[in-house]
């Protein structure tokens, strides 16, 4: 004879089991996609830590009485201190107020070529795979064609041609990344274009620019909204890789990844731990963030997962 | 494809400031040279000729080999990429092969025993090499093991004078470990991914209902069908393969084509950067071609059409 | 648990008071509460009902394949083997014992061939793997055995047709290559999930052809799971019909279709139309909609479709017996069979 021994999983049934029982699980009125959310610890931990970072970043000045400009040759490269948290740089600039305005333009960057890339690729996503025909088929070659360069490749490409600034850094973003969510919005608009209530519609005469926005497209948000932030995060972690190598946001402007430009020195690497370590863990902890809060979303939108 | 792709880099070199002739002859050709030879000269090498014409001749020259001259070195573009690609092979091939064994592995272990510590540990890390920027992952390592615990060399990839594989080996470890750890961190979820997902198929609740081992069950009926998705999944690590290099060449002074690219970029070296940026994506045409080829091999549902 | 002592030589297969609980997204389902059924030797058994009712949930039970958010709350599955009486769900889910039972002893077809089969394999290969797990051939041995049961059930060239793969068969022969893999080690009972539902009608036909003749030529038990009524007129020598997780009425085929004594069998054999009675035939729906599962009706589950409900049905009605092989679970039952 073989027992059967009570798992884990045996316990948490009988559980749901008695609340079934007693009645209490009847009255989720909450929808289901946010319950699941929240019940996912680490998006929610994701969700706490980005804020407070992003809070930090946008009441910089209530925060830190020092500018991230303010050069102080006299402390130059000091180790963290009370007057200085994070210690000074090489030219005596606070690195703790660096972090927290360049945080504001990381995040800004992140955030918006991630918006931006969004905006696009679902509105020509939709419209292209709509409609189809013509303006599908260019639109799914420049896709492919821009998708197969490597995106950092592409994006110093074009920094070769037209120069470094910010806001030239946010639309190179923008174009090299618009092409991801574009698929995934055709895909959607695809597959639900040939369901019945589309067809009703045509039938009822529905101009094609209605039906497309209005009536398909709120179904295909959920991925688009996950790939936003997940996008964030891989655009921060792209403007950090640029500005660290010089070719991303100019230097006049603080970003996190500048900052970490001074580690190029080994000198700075070695001795002047303070100036770097912070900033790059600061980078990882909030894109580490980002993403569970990235997975957490895509868990709960999936209509697959059972929990 | 190919044509498009080729004309848009040809556009850019053409974006290229100044006269063409600067990228198109060597310049001890051109430092001795009078005006009027100069004119002669433009025109034998077509440069009053139209758009197309210009365009065609570009390319039988990039196929004979001649891709011009750096703008700042004037040294022939060919050789600069000659001499660096060995070096970015070695790290790439390296790092891929890390990668996706080290990844696959973990990933499958991982989905195999779904919610175990293990697997919770092995997905935890997995999203810390998801989220930190592979160049600060370069420099920690850097700072503990080359600067403060002195195991390895910082940077650079051979001492003069020891040009043996062997020797590169010291050098070797640090950069393609970091390039290749940040990648296992991707590869890894996508893997436990995969394999969950062909865990959830019909044929394994078949292949149970044949009373055959769990054992052969998630491996032969399982684990079988995720090789095709994940040698697809080798071939989109590529781009961020060749864009990985980029940053930790540079991390590593590793004196690959990845480094020559970016100090072209910040040089507006124009023409070198066309030329590499055109590498890349020839070796990204390749191997997705391979990779096709790989898939058909795999997959025989594929396999006749 | 093996005891001793045949107590039903007729059956081969004994379910009794079964109860199966879902716990997915966080709720719990009873998706089978208190099921008994007896699968006889030698005759077929249809499970029939709606969507949902917790038939395939049964079936899956019984090879104790059930999903991962799923067990067993309550009851008894007896399998009467040779040796004894084995009591299935007190088997380790995974375990020796019960893979030994799977596939040799107690065998399954699923619903759609295409996806139940590895696409990666030849169906040689998934043939032979059941025959060489369970006995002791060579791999020739094996394969020659192979060949053998693909002519057995009509497929054409079974030698060439071993080394193709799922893709390469068309729908009505997939669905033969999974019934040879499932008897290729001659096992007692033969469970079908609804295994014609996803073909064409023509080849519906001969899928029945064959099952007829595996039952005569190999004296299998059959367990079939179907929705549609015309299935089991087909091939059913019993029929168990369940609503919402319970058995509402069981009997052999001519008790059910000629007196049915459960308002929703009779409910079920007016709504579907029949061949040949023409085109006037009155066809009428059955009135309401399948509750959701988790705001059940009090107690007969049938009760707010049924013409005949008062307020004894807020009461699970007990289990009468009409005949000694006709049973059902109504406090009506009299009048349903006298037609009032």
């Amino acid at each position: 004879m073989e027992s059967v021994k009570k798992t884990k999983l045996d316990k948490k049934m009988d559980i749901i089991k008695q609340k079934e029982k007693v009645g209490l699980l009847e009255n989720k009125s909450q929808n289901r996609a946010l319950r699941r959310f929240l019940n996912n610890r680490l998006a929610v931990i994701g969700l706490m830590i980005s804020t407070i970072i992003l809070l930090a970043a946008i009441f910089a000045p209530i925060i830190c009485k020092y500018f991230p400009q303010r050069v102080d040759i006299l402390n130059r490269l000091q180790p963290p201190s009370l007057e200085h948290i994070f210690g000074t740089d090489k030219i005596g600039r606070d690195v703790f107020a660096r972090v927290l305005y360049g945080g504001r333009v990381s995040i800004f960057v992140g955030i918006g070529s991630a918006l931006g890339a969004a905006i696009i690729g679902v509105l020509i996503g939709s419209y292209a795979g709509y409609k189809g025909g013509l303006i599908d088929e260019i639109v799914m070659r420049i896709s492919e064609i821009m998708m197969s360069f490597p995106q950092i490749v592409l994006v110093l490409l074009i920094v070769s041609l037209v120069g470094q600034s910010l806001w030239n850094l946010i639309v190179i973003f923008i174009l090299t990344g618009w092409g991801s969510i574009y698929r995934m919005t055709r895909a959607k608009i695809l597959s639900i274009r040939e369901e019945e209530y589309v067809l009703a519609l045509k039938a009822f005469g529905l101009n094609d620019i209605i039906i497309c926005y209005k009536h398909i497209l709120p179904n295909a948000l959920g991925p688009v909204l996950v790939n936003i932030t997940l996008s964030t995060a891989m655009f921060i972690l792209q403007e950090a890789a640029l500005s660290f190598l010089g070719l991303g946001v100019p230097f006049n402007i603080p970003t996190w990844g500048n900052i970490l430009n001074m580690a190029q020195d080994i000198s700075v690497l070695k001795e002047n731990w303070w100036i770097w370590l912070p900033v790059g863990s600061v980078i990882s902890i909030f894109v580490m963030s980002i993403n569970f809060i990235g997975d957490g979303l895509r868990d709960s939108i999936d209509p697959t997962q059972q929990g | 494809m190919l044509f498009i792709i080729t004309f848009l880099v040809f556009l850019g070199l053409e974006l290229t400031p100044g006269d063409a002739v600067s990228y198109m002859v060597s310049p001890e050709a051109l430092a001795n040279i009078s005006q009027q030879s100069l004119e002669l000269l433009r025109d034998s090498l077509g440069l009053n000729d139209p758009f197309i014409v210009r365009y065609f001749k570009w390319i039988r020259g990039v196929l004979k080999g001649d891709f011009g001259y750096s703008l700042s070195s004037g040294v022939p573009i060919y050789k600069i990429v000659f001499d660096r690609l060995s070096a970015t092979l070695e790290l790439s091939i390296t790092a891929l092969l890390i990668s996706t064994f080290l990844g696959s592995i973990l990933g499958i272990i991982s989905a195999l025993k779904k919610g175990s510590v293990l697997d919770n540990m092995l997905t935890f890390f997995g999203m810390i090499g998801v989220s930190i920027p592979q160049f600060f992952f370069g420099l920690v390592a850097i700072l503990i093991f080359s600067l403060r615990l002195g195991w390895l060399p910082v940077g650079g990839r051979l001492l003069p004078g020891h040009e043996t594989f062997i020797d590169t080996l010291p050098y070797l470890i640090l950069p393609s470990l970091v390039l290749g750890l940040t990648m296992t961190a991707g590869v890894m979820r996508y893997a436990r991914g995969i394999m969950l997902e062909a865990l959830n198929k019909e044929y394994i609740r078949t292949a149970r209902s044949k009373g055959l081992s769990e054992w052969r069950v998630k491996l032969i009926h399982g684990f079988r069908v995720t090789l095709s998705p994940i040698v697809v999944l080798i071939g989109f690590r590529l781009p961020m393969l060749i864009g990985g290099s980029v940053v930790i060449e540079q991390v590593f002074q590793w004196p690959g084509i990845g480094r020559e690219f970016v100090s072209a970029v910040r040089f507006q070296n124009t023409p070198l950067v066309m030329m590499i940026a055109l590498l890349f994506v020839l070796v990204m045409l390749i191997s997705s071609f391979l990779i096709d080829l790989f898939i058909a091999m795999l997959d025989p549902r594929i396999r006749l059409e | 648990m093996i005891i001793d002592g045949a107590m039903n030589d007729n059956a081969i297969i004994t379910v009794d008071n079964l109860k199966i609980y879902f716990y997915t997204n966080q709720r719990c389902n009873k998706a089978v509460n208190g099921v008994s059924l007896k699968i006889k030797k030698g005759r077929t058994l249809c499970l029939v009902g709606e969507s949902g009712c917790g038939k395939s949930t049964t079936a899956l039970s019984i090879m104790r394949l059930l999903p991962e958010l799923s067990r067993i709350e309550e009851g008894k599955i007896i399998y009467h083997s040779d040796e004894g009486d084995i009591r299935i769900d007190q088997l380790k889910k995974n375990g020796k014992k019960m893979r030994s039972l799977r596939g040799s002893d107690i065998a399954m077809i699923f619903q759609d061939p295409m996806i139940a089969l590895n696409p990666v394999y030849t169906i040689g290969f998934q043939i032979i793997e059941n025959i060489r797990c369970h006995t002791n051939m060579t791999k020739k041995e094996a394969k020659q055995r192979a060949i053998e049961l693909l002519k057995d059930m009509g497929i054409p060239l079974p030698e060439q047709r071993i080394n193709e793969y799922p893709h390469q068969y068309s729908g009505g022969m997939r669905q033969r290559a999974m019934i040879a893999m499932a008897m290729s080690c001659n096992p007692k009972v033969l469970i079908a999930d609804e295994p014609t539902t996803s073909l064409d009608v023509t080849i519906q036909a001969q899928i029945f052809e064959l099952m007829k003749k595996l039952k005569e030529k190999r004296e299998a038990s059959i367990m079939l799971i179907t929705h549609d009524m015309g299935v089991v007129a087909e091939l059913a020598n019993d029929v168990v019909v369940m609503y919402m997780g319970n058995i509402v009425e069981s009997g052999t085929l001519e008790e059910i279709f000629k007196n049915p004594a459960h308002p929703y069998t009779k409910a079920l054999l007016k709504s579907i139309p029949v061949l040949g009675r023409g085109k006037n035939q009155e066809i009428e729906p059955i009135r309401g909609m399948t509750p959701d599962p988790f705001k059940r009706p009090k107690g007969c589950q049938f009760n707010p479709r049924c013409d005949y409900c008062t307020d004894k049905c807020f009461k699970m009605p007990n289990n009468f017996e009409v005949t000694d092989t006709h049973s059902v679970r109504c406090w009506y039952y009299k009048k349903v069979l006298g037609n009032e």
